[in-house]
């Protein structure tokens, strides 16, 4: 009997398991994947890329938006003027503005925001982009004033991204060192719930104002009730709650992406001007890689299409400029007449006419008794970018130069750099503005290998310093050309950024600096 | 008895302290540190080389390792973890939950490891050399030659994908523990399966088993009462080592189901350099293991009552 019993426990036990399918939210709420627990939700103490899109996508807003041309907008600000010499900002805001709290909207929440960051006690990982900031003042409630100690033209874009994001000085004075898990902003979300390491929960903003912006498609409040932020670090297991219905939607890498393509159970939306490159850079202290036209002839060797065929999937675009297609300022028939598109026979011309020639008939070329056997470096975990260094390595074989490969984890590859036993790294960027050339090509260089070039450099910095956006672009287009002619680094590509959707989703819409408008999203049944 | 206990509870000290030496030795060979990582996006760190400096000067980052290590052991006597380089919150606070969610996956995994592997090992030994003994044998090879995280895909796919009667996204409910810990349990089912078969076969060959037999018992009473009980210290053994591989298979576990527990933290951590952190994950690990050995070793003496410890 007792036996019996057993077997009959077990079998309900079984079928209540094999019932209880896993329930998919019908309701108002949105599952979204983050890759990453954030370490704080403060945007003056984290850079990390994870913590801004919760922060700005979703909490917080900007005195300004870029719109679809790379223009800046008024967004919480409401104008602002440029004084003569370019070193004083003045933003009039707009009023009747609260943050989540009621705290309102006002130039004393500004210039807190951008002091906070500018001192130097707070450590803020964002002063860098502050450049030549050095002070904010509310001049009165709605006016604010920013002072540089020489003009900055890529400030607007630190405005409207990251740092810029302005917090509740209420709520940052009274929550402390804890702030940084009770954000408090101005956007269509509020923070309800984080457990760490596991998800953030985020419920409408039911006072929210009418949405400023002129690139949004709902005004109103934000559609959804609520959207839950969940911390799946896997990329096999985002696939997966994407199938099952788990997430509403995930950016996912270009391997576990292509599934969903074309399958009418899901939408993707590529973004192909995202603001990243990938690019072959050199070690300028070491011979033969301090001759521009050594730099060159690898140029020709780099079978772009094949890495983006053959590492990526289809989903990037080739590279043949230092400045990545997805940043202002991006000038296609420059990277065309004095880039290195893929030419093995012109890369080996050029380097017999250097003296790089197989002497010896080992296959490899070799000069004054050097053999050419090089050190790639980058960094691993990456499938993507471990595939395209094999690219590379097979496209150098071509032309008789061996290279091998050294990768380690991010944390220690990037330091290692700043030693000198390398040669080449693989290395990518991704950046909303023309600065991020200055940032790594100004001598003596990001990784501290470049001799001083003064006609390089002095364009470069006339660039940042000229804050009208016609000149600028006029100058950011000399800057590729120089860098092209002195070849520092040989472009290779820029990859799409895919993210994939329930079929249900509809305007599931990215604006120019790729943060999402969820504003405008919604569910169809 | 009770001072051997206390004998054994005082020598973890030494082996915790030891173990942290080797951490701190390791962690003075790596060029990177937690504040460093967390200025590594940006691409301009000299610009804040200061705020830099600073941050590392209140951690006691510019110290060198033995003074590093000095004052961590002096504040962990103290019961002071620290706090967490990367979210400046304590570290008991970020690793509290999750040292209960490890707990919570580790012994579930046990006790489908002691059940499936027990059970299939007697059956095995029981039924030496027929087809049912062949076949479990040699899921048990397959069991201990599949790389976890394999394992743990194929799973996913066939229960949550496929069938869809598990969630792929741990919420930490009993749904979601199922296939993390039978993942975890199966893989350690596998030699202790071995194990039980050739102790099992061991004892039954011995003269008691046949007096039994001969007696006319019957043969449930002979392999569960005489042979089983005889055969426990062996399957103890292994079962105590076993909790140590479950602690460390948890962590690549934890990983791919997203199971918030101290292995996932760790892996992470260990790419933040966040090194107060992945010390205390390292003590509490080390503490547990040494603590789950004692408690094995006074079983031992349950098991078989000529052990005495005195």
């Amino acid at each position: 009997m007792k036996r019996k019993n057993l077997y009959l426990a077990s079998i309900v036990a079984l079928s209540v398991l094999m019932s209880s399918h896993v329930a998919f939210s019908a309701d108002d709420t949105l599952r979204f994947r983050l890759g990453e627990d954030p370490e704080s939700l403060y945007n003056v103490e984290t850079k990390s890329l994870t913590a801004d899109a919760v922060i700005n996508q979703y909490l917080l807003e900007r005195l300004v938006y870029f719109d679809q041309t790379g223009t800046p907008k008024p967004w919480l600000a409401e104008s602002w003027e440029v004084n003569d010499d370019q070193t004083e900002l003045v933003f009039t805001l707009r009023d009747g503005i609260a943050f989540h709290d009621g705290t309102p909207f006002d130039a004393d929440a500004v210039a807190a925001q951008f002091n906070t960051i500018l001192d130097p006690a707070t450590a803020s990982p964002q002063l860098p982009s502050m450049g030549t900031l050095e002070k904010v003042e509310a001049l009165d409630a709605k006016t604010v004033r920013f002072t540089f100690s020489e003009p900055y033209a890529p400030f607007f874009i630190a405005l409207a991204t990251e740092g810029g994001g302005i917090n509740s000085p209420t709520a940052v004075a009274k929550h402390g060192r804890d702030y940084g898990r009770n954000p408090v902003g101005t956007g269509p979300y509020m923070l309800e719930r984080w457990i760490p390491g596991t998800e953030i929960t985020l419920v409408r903003n039911p006072n929210y104002h009418q949405q400023i912006r002129d690139d949004v498609a709902n005004k109103g409040a934000p559609k959804p009730e609520k959207i839950i932020l969940t911390v799946i670090s896997e990329e096999g297991v985002a696939q997966a709650a994407l199938e099952t219905g788990e997430l509403t939607a995930a950016t996912l890498q270009a391997d576990t992406i292509e599934q969903f393509v074309d399958n009418p159970d899901f939408k993707t939306i590529i973004d192909k001007t995202h603001p990243n490159l990938v690019f072959l850079e050199f070690n300028h202290r070491r011979a033969p890689f301090d001759d521009p036209a050594f730099r060159t002839a690898i140029g020709h060797a780099i079978d772009r299409e094949a890495a983006v065929a053959a590492a990526w999937g289809g989903f990037a675009s080739a590279a043949l400029s230092p400045l990545s297609l997805g940043i202002p300022g991006f000038d296609g028939d420059i990277a065309q007449s004095h880039g290195t598109p893929f030419d093995p026979e012109k890369a080996k011309a050029l380097l017999a006419d250097l003296g790089w020639v197989d002497s010896d008939g080992d296959g490899l070329l070799d000069k004054d008794g050097k053999t050419a056997r090089f050190v790639v470096r980058s960094y691993a975990g990456f499938s993507h970018i471990e595939r395209t260094l094999q690219v590379i390595q097979s496209n150098l074989a071509d032309i008789g130069i061996e290279v091998e490969l050294e990768t380690s984890d991010w944390g220690a590859f990037y330091p290692s750099l700043l030693q000198d036993d390398w040669d080449m790294d693989l290395m990518r960027w991704t950046n909303n503005d023309a600065g991020i050339l200055t940032e790594l090509f100004h001598s003596p260089g990001h990784r501290k290998t470049l001799p001083p070039s003064p006609k390089i450099d002095d364009i470069l910095a006339r660039c940042d310093q000229t804050m009208d956006p016609s000149l600028r672009a006029g100058c950011i287009r000399d800057a590729q050309k120089a860098l092209l002619e002195e070849m520092i680094i040989v472009p290779i590509l820029t990859n799409w950024v895919v993210t994939a959707t329930q079929s249900n989703v509809e305007d599931y819409t990215i604006d120019y600096l790729g943060y999402l408008i969820p504003g405008d999203l919604w569910l169809s049944n | 008895m009770t001072a051997y206990i206390v004998r054994r509870l005082v020598l973890i000290v030494p082996i915790v302290i030891g173990i942290l030496f080797v951490t701190f030795l390791i962690k003075a060979l790596i060029p990177t540190d937690a504040v460093t990582a967390l200025y590594l996006g940006s691409v301009s760190e000299d610009k804040a080389a200061e705020a830099i400096a600073a941050i590392r000067a209140k951690y006691g980052l510019d110290q060198p390792w033995y003074q590093q290590f000095a004052s961590y052991v002096g504040n962990i006597l103290q019961g002071d973890l620290g706090e967490s380089i990367r979210t400046r919150r304590p570290v008991a606070e970020e690793i509290g939950f999750r040292y209960w969610n490890t707990l919570i996956l580790t012994f579930s995994a046990l006790v489908v490891a002691v059940v499936v592997g027990v059970a299939t090992g007697i059956v095995s030994a029981y039924f030496k050399n027929t087809w049912l003994d062949v076949t479990a044998m040699s899921v048990g090879i397959m069991g201990i030659s599949m790389p976890a995280f394999f394992f743990g895909l194929v799973l996913i796919f066939i229960f949550s994908v496929q069938l869809r009667w598990l969630p792929v996204i741990g919420s930490g409910d009993f749904q979601s523990l199922i296939l993390p810990a039978v993942t975890l349990g199966l893989i350690e089912a596998a030699p202790l399966s071995r194990i039980t078969r050739s102790s099992m076969l061991d004892v039954m060959s011995r003269e008691y088993v046949r007096t039994a037999r001969a007696k006319g018992m019957a043969e449930t009473y002979v392999v569960f009462r005489h042979a089983l009980p005889n055969a426990l210290l062996s399957i103890l053994t292994i079962i105590g080592l076993q909790i140590g591989n479950l602690l460390g298979g948890a962590f690549i576990i934890e990983v791919i189901f997203g199971w918030h527990g101290i292995g996932e933290l760790a892996v992470k951590a260990i790419q933040w350099r966040d090194f107060t952190i992945t010390q205390a994950i390292i003590l509490v690990s080390a503490g547990t293991y040494v603590l789950v050995n004692l408690v094995v070793d006074i079983l031992y003496t349950r098991a078989d009552p000529r052990i005495d410890y005195g």
